[in-house]
């Protein structure tokens, strides 16, 4: 635990000293302004748009630019020869950035919409679909070696995940897909405006937790076979 | 402190096997040097000592245990100092070694007595991304004794370095065996090898040619003979003479006591030479 708290906190440190937090402040100014010029009827759906694209976009773009910069400054070597285990080091990356989508998450919310009917759901929501991504995106990073393979390869590798969305908008029947980990996501994140079932936030709860499981054995893997064998 | 059996490995895709059963030795205490040209196979021996393949075959025991069976903790008994002096370039010098100070469980040494004892007291709040490779080799040292290891495994240690630089580093390797530290170079730079190692072994193409003392081999497989330089009047001459009986030969004596005596060596075969004359092969 020891270990896993300081890698969470240099992460922490390593994403604010290469001004991460500070991009994420002006993308938060950003959507400020943009939901400021979205009618009443239609803030809330592009509320809850922005509250599960953005966790997603922080964690497949900022993960894999965060193992892309740690692999360019080639510390992979000298860190994974210290005590520090793999499922540490993804797990601490998983933290870390899921602790800036909540706080960004919760920025965008609160000045929107104001406070959450269901803050706990919500931060869940939020947090576990961040952590998803993340792990996919180094679990992409690992199979790539360029910037531009990476940038490719990671919407190849998002694109089942935001199939949901169709159903947010009507298009096609949310059966369809409800096994994709992030229907779950929009269900918890839903929970800030109207009430959900206890079935339907255990049903949630399940496939993302599962769906974390699975993509981080996924990108233990591959972060094992392409950057410790080589 | 370290046995090796038999060891073999295979990269995952690669037709062609890299290591071809290698047999060796180190005892606890000892700088012990694996030396060849680059392709021998020397990195691929360090990465399985360090525990980083793993599917190897044969036996690898290290502080008793089969390597492929040991976990993370492994890495609180041993040191790694790899090659290249990679850190995290916007963060300082003590930030680094905070960072990875943070990762033990074992008692650490304090960073700030280290980088006193290398000379980069100094320099503990530049960011690395500021140091010259010199200054980054003697972090990338620090970083590896932050946990007193058992056993410290250095991948070429003075590659790139000026002479002083060089010759910190030697210094530093020496101090940590005095401390009681196994300790494993990989190396072609025959030179640090000669000064810096109890015992050397020759890797070519993934198999040990011979595994000795630098000052065995020196002894077994070098010309024993002494070579004079002297100055008669304007000229300078040379002469060898064989260094058995050397103490009783008239013409040796002669030369010291009737000439000014320039240079004197004995002409013992160097590192370097022996390779070549045991493997064939030259280490670039």
């Amino acid at each position: 635990m020891k270990r896993l708290w300081a890698a969470v906190q240099f992460d922490v440190r390593f994403q604010f000293r290469h001004g991460f937090y500070t991009v994420y402040v002006l993308v938060c100014v950003l959507y400020w302004v943009l939901l400021y010029f979205i009618p009443k009827g239609h803030k809330e759906t592009v509320t809850m748009l922005l509250t599960f694209s953005d966790p997603s976009a922080v964690g497949l773009i900022l993960a894999g630019g965060i193992v892309l910069l740690e692999k360019d400054q080639g510390i992979h070597a000298s860190l994974f020869a210290t005590p520090l285990r793999l499922q540490e080091y993804l797990l601490a990356k998983a933290i870390s950035i899921s602790l800036l989508s909540l706080a960004s998450a919760w920025a965008i919310h609160g000045v929107a919409i104001g406070l959450s009917d269901n803050p706990l759901l919500f931060s869940t929501g939020v947090a576990l679909t961040s952590s998803m991504i993340t792990l996919l995106s180094i679990g992409v990073v690992a199979n790539t070696q360029s910037i531009n393979g990476f940038i490719l390869l990671s919407q190849l590798y998002a694109l089942p995940f935001v199939i949901p969305l169709l159903g947010l908008f009507g298009i096609v029947s949310p059966y369809l897909y409800a096994i994709i980990p992030t229907t779950g996501s929009l269900v918890l994140l839903r929970s800030a405006f109207e009430s959900v079932s206890y079935t339907e936030i255990a049903f949630a709860l399940l496939i993302l937790l599962l769906g974390n499981y699975f993509v981080f054995t996924w990108a233990r893997r591959s972060f094992s076979q392409k950057i410790f064998c080589n | 402190m370290i046995h090796v059996k038999g060891l073999r490995y295979t990269y995952p895709d690669a037709e062609l096997q890299t290591l071809h059963g290698l047999d060796f030795s180190v005892h606890a205490g000892e700088i012990f040097g694996l030396l060849g040209p680059s392709g021998a196979g020397k990195s691929t021996t360090q990465k399985i000592l360090i525990g980083t393949l793993k599917q190897y075959e044969g036996s690898a025991k290290v502080l008793g245990s089969e390597i492929r069976q040991l976990g993370t903790d492994y890495y609180e008994r041993i040191g790694v100092a790899f090659e290249f002096p990679n850190f995290y370039n916007k963060f300082t010098v003590l930030e680094n070694l905070r960072l990875f100070r943070s990762l033990y469980k074992v008692d650490t040494i304090n960073p700030i007595e280290l980088l006193s004892d290398v000379g980069l007291e100094e320099a503990r709040n530049l960011k690395v991304s500021q140091l010259s490779k010199g200054m980054k080799m003697r972090l990338n040292f620090c970083r590896s004794i932050l946990h007193s290891p058992e056993i410290l495994f250095l991948d070429e240690p003075t590659s790139g370095l000026d002479p002083v630089n060089a010759q910190i580093i030697k210094e530093m390797i020496l101090k940590i065996r005095a401390t009681g530290t196994t300790v494993i170079i990989t190396t072609h730079n025959m030179q640090a090898a000669e000064e810096l190692c109890d015992r050397v072994a020759f890797i070519v193409d993934g198999q040990i040619k011979l595994i000795d003392s630098p000052r065995e081999l020196k002894l077994r497989l070098g010309t024993k003979q002494v070579r004079v330089e002297y100055r008669d009047g304007d000229r300078l001459r040379a002469k060898e003479f064989d260094l058995t009986g050397i103490g009783s030969n008239e013409h040796f004596q002669h030369i010291l006591r009737r000439y000014p005596i320039e240079t004197i060596h004995s002409s013992e075969a160097t590192l370097e030479e022996i390779f070549i004359r045991v493997t064939g092969r030259s280490l670039l």
